[in-house]
């Protein structure tokens, strides 16, 4: 920011000095002008300049509106952001700097080198180059072949001095020169703090980006961190689980049966009995192992009815990422298993996380159909879809989790993206889940 | 942004209409100088401008024409360039020849072409060729003749009667010249001395003009003055001074009446001519005027030097100024007017040769005057006219005073001029 700041305060140093010069040289031509009219030397002035000069006061106030508007083109130009604007302020920019060294006669083409500030402060390397050295030739010739086209009335600067005598117009000559230097010095100045500011400007950029690679990788290793961190209570939770129901259970079973080997023979009605509470301790041991492994399970589909929990976690991430998500429900299914309950959970969020993630769909419209032998699920995206699918952790997944209901994926991509998932509802899983529940 | 333009639309607003509202009462100006063009006494400097003025403002209501007065025609080329210099020059203004060249060449004046190829009325054909050529530059108008003057030989009639010699015509040559100027050149008291002679200020470059000799080529960069007819001019103008047998004549000489003839413009002839001019000067003797003698390779040709009037090119009103401008060389009435109230002549042919030409040129009896306006005419078309380059003023003081050296023979006569054209011509390359 030091810097820039620097920099803006070259280029309006730039700016002023310009100003002050262009003023100077004015003011120079216009009492000069008066005092060759004042010494009655006016036709050999004439004869001596070859052009008719305009009058002090068409000097004066052309000079003074023309830098006028030279600073107030360069001022938008330089803060403009449309491209189509600032070409144009660029444009008269040009041209009032032909303009003012017109008037000038050509004597001081400083201004010529403001304008290639202007554009070097523009400068954002899109093919720009080529605009840039284009427009610096060109202002180039201008200035050093002295405007062709107007070469016929073009008074020089010498005809001006040599009103003085042999000694002033040395002075004359020598502060002109002085200033037009000077001018080329704040210019490469200017230069080297502006290319000092774009660099230091790329290094910081490249200290910022080192610092974020390195957050990231500390962020990767955490997370991986965190993930086996979670497996390993995970797993000691099921261990304990284990341990607490079935551990429980088996072990009092496991007695419970030996003690029944021991007592079959000598009382059967007491082992009977005995058998009895076994099947009960058993029974309450699966009952335990149920309620484990609902705690394994999504929390929406233990907190709400299954429908609403897709609802629920469709409208969810809809909210949180932005995706237009409907429904299209034509029949559904009331006695799903909870397996498959979990199953086209996951099916749905899995599709709609890479319709976002690779297709950058915005919509996705999700179709649930089928009868009594079977649920069909169909969703699709409007996003870039691919011609050629390669099945990632998560497709192979949902196939995986489906191939276990004996159901069916497909997916391919038309205009968006497209999964269609069937699921079985035979009488089959029907009757595990009865004889589960028994 | 669109602040900024609507800003840039309104200013240019604001400009077009204080433009409009500067320019409503119009008001053009002329650049005049006090008298005349012609070295010779004038009563009322201005009484033909202001007529002219009149005229024109009469004829354009709602415009205002205005001149700066007293302005001596020595101060005139200066004040006209401080003008420029300062950026109010008169809209139209009279050019001195001097003057025309530099500021066509800078852009000072007007290109004329346009408005002479747009205008219907005019007509560049009305002028006598040397006058309205003279108003260009490298092919192109840029300033149009108002009045002209061109040098007529005097004749001094009461000596020629007195000496038994008719008066030569109009188309008379070196020989006739020569041999009447023999014949009067003698000593008429018997002192010895010669008393009365045939010519006096008869100059090299009026012999060379009327044998042909073109002295610079048009872009003056090099110069002819090695040319045959040259050498008989200077030869001729030798011959004839050698008859006076190395006796100076002075102006007084021809004043009261001794020399048979001299030189003299136009404008000279207007002046001295007519009451009360002719009181002052040459009232002891009789005289008029006629053509200059014919060189061997020549004609009776002669000089005509014009009075120009150009248009600024930074002039606002550029149609009334063009209006204004064809008012003071092209309206009929103001030529006619300069033929009755000035020195010079009118540059159109028709008014030259017009009932009142002849009615103003007759002085005298008509039957006695040597000239007619068809003669003043005739002399015109064959007239030429000066070179107005840069360095023309300088080349020719330096061959005048080289070939008066030749003349007077200081210098030997041969190979002399070849030796003074590449002096001359090495001048002209500055």
């Amino acid at each position: 920011m030091q810097n820039l700041l620097t920099v803006a305060g070259m280029h309006r140093l730039l700016y002023v000095y310009n100003g002050f010069v262009i003023f100077v040289l004015m003011a120079f031509m216009c009492l000069t002008q008066e005092r060759i009219n004042d010494a009655m030397t006016a036709r050999a002035f004439l004869e001596s300049a070859g052009a008719i000069p305009p009058s002090s006061n068409v000097i004066f106030w052309t000079v003074t509106a023309a830098f006028f508007g030279f600073v107030l083109s360069g001022h938008f130009y330089r803060k403009s952001q449309n491209r189509h604007a600032k070409y144009l302020l660029f444009a008269t920019e040009v041209v009032i700097c032909m303009l003012l060294m017109r008037v000038l006669n050509l004597s001081y083409d400083g201004v010529v080198l403001l304008v290639v500030a202007d554009l070097m402060y523009k400068y954002d390397g899109r093919r720009q180059e080529y605009i840039l050295l284009i427009a610096m030739i060109c202002l180039y010739f201008i200035s050093n072949y002295n405007m062709a086209i107007f070469q016929t009335k073009i008074i020089t600067f010498e005809a001006y001095a040599s009103y003085y005598d042999a000694d002033a117009k040395a002075v004359i000559l020598a502060l002109k020169n002085t200033c037009y230097s000077l001018n080329i010095v704040c210019f490469v100045f200017y230069l080297v703090l502006l290319i000092k500011s774009t660099h230091e400007e790329k290094e910081r950029i490249r200290l910022l980006n080192e610092r974020l690679e390195e957050a990231n990788q500390r962020l990767r290793a955490y997370a991986i961190e965190v993930a086996q961190m979670a497996e390993t209570r995970e797993r000691n939770r099921l261990a304990r689980e284990i341990h607490d129901t079935l551990g429980h259970a088996l072990t009092g079973i496991a007695a419970g049966l030996d003690a029944c080997i021991m007592t079959l023979e000598v009382a059967p009605e007491l082992t009977k009995q005995q058998l009895n509470k076994i099947r009960d301790a058993a029974r309450k041991g699966i009952v335990d192992v149920r309620r484990s492994v609902k705690k394994l399970r999504p929390d929406d589909l233990e907190r709400l009815p299954f429908q609403e929990a897709l609802l629920e976690m469709t409208k969810d991430y809809s909210a949180s990422s932005g995706m237009e998500i409907t429904f299209d429900i034509f029949s559904w299914s009331d006695n799903l298993r909870q397996d498959q309950e979990d199953v086209i959970y996951r099916v749905l969020q899995e599709s709609i996380t890479n319709a976002k993630r690779h297709g950058q769909a915005t919509k996705v419209k999700i179709t649930i159909g089928g009868n009594e032998n079977y649920l069909l699920i169909v969703i699709a995206d409007n996003g870039r879809g691919c011609d050629d699918v390669k099945q990632g952790f998560g497709l192979k997944h949902m196939r995986e989790r489906l191939e276990l209901l004996h159901g069916t994926v497909h997916y391919w991509s038309d205009g968006g993206f497209i999964v269609e998932a069937m699921i079985p509802l035979n009488r089959e899983a029907q009757h595990d889940k009865n004889s589960d529940s028994r | 942004m669109k602040k900024f333009l609507a800003a840039i639309c309104a200013a240019a607003i604001v400009f077009v209409a204080m433009y409009y509202s500067t320019r409503q009462p119009v008001t053009l100006t002329i650049g005049i100088f006090a008298g005349n063009n012609w070295d010779v006494p004038q009563g009322e400097p201005y009484a033909i401008i202001d007529e002219v003025i009149t005229n024109f403002e009469a004829e354009n209501p709602g415009v205002r024409v205005e001149y700066v007065s007293g302005i001596k025609r020595e101060d005139y080329s200066e004040w006209l360039a401080e003008k420029f210099v300062s950026g109010d020059e008169p809209d139209i203004f009279f050019v001195l020849a001097n003057d025309f060249n530099l500021y066509a060449s800078i852009g000072g004046l007007m290109n004329l072409d346009g408005f002479i190829a747009a205008d219907k009325n005019f007509s560049a054909d009305v002028y006598y060729p040397a006058a309205f050529r003279f108003g260009q530059y490298e092919n192109v108008s840029y300033a149009l003749p108002c009045e002209s003057t061109l040098t007529f030989m005097f004749v001094n009639k009461t000596l020629l009667a007195k000496e038994g010699v008719a008066l030569p015509s109009n188309d008379w040559t070196w020989r006739d010249f020569l041999e009447i100027c023999r014949k009067v050149t003698r000593d008429t008291d018997g002192d010895g001395v010669p008393d009365q002679f045939g010519c006096y200020d008869y100059t090299w470059r009026q012999a060379a003009i009327s044998n042909g000799v073109k002295f610079f080529r048009d872009d003056g960069k090099t110069s002819y003055f090695a040319d045959s007819r040259m050498e008989e001019a200077v030869k001729f103008v030798m011959e004839l001074r050698g008859l006076n047998g190395g006796f100076e004549i002075s102006p007084k000489d021809f004043d009261v009446g001794r020399v048979a003839f001299r030189p003299f413009t136009f404008a000279e002839y207007r002046t001295y001519k007519p009451y009360p001019w002719r009181i002052k000067k040459y009232s002891s003797f009789e005289w008029d005027c006629i053509k200059m003698p014919a060189g061997s390779s020549g004609g009776n040709i002669s000089v005509m030097d014009t009075l120009l009037i150009g248009m600024s090119a930074r002039t606002r009103n550029k149609d009334l100024a063009w209006a204004l401008l064809k008012k003071f060389c092209y309206d009929e009435a103001t030529q006619q007017m300069i033929l009755q109230k000035s020195q010079a002549l009118p540059v159109r042919r028709d008014v030259i040769i017009s009932a009142e030409a002849a009615e103003i040129f007759s002085w005298e009896d008509s039957d006695t005057a040597a000239i007619t306006p068809a003669d003043i005419s005739d002399a015109m078309d064959e007239a030429i006219m000066p070179f107005k380059f840069k360095n023309y003023r300088a080349a020719m003081m330096y061959a005048d005073a080289e070939l008066t050296k030749i003349i007077d023979g200081v210098v030997p006569f041969n190979n002399a001029l070849n030796k003074l054209q590449k002096e001359i011509n090495a001048r002209l390359q500055y």
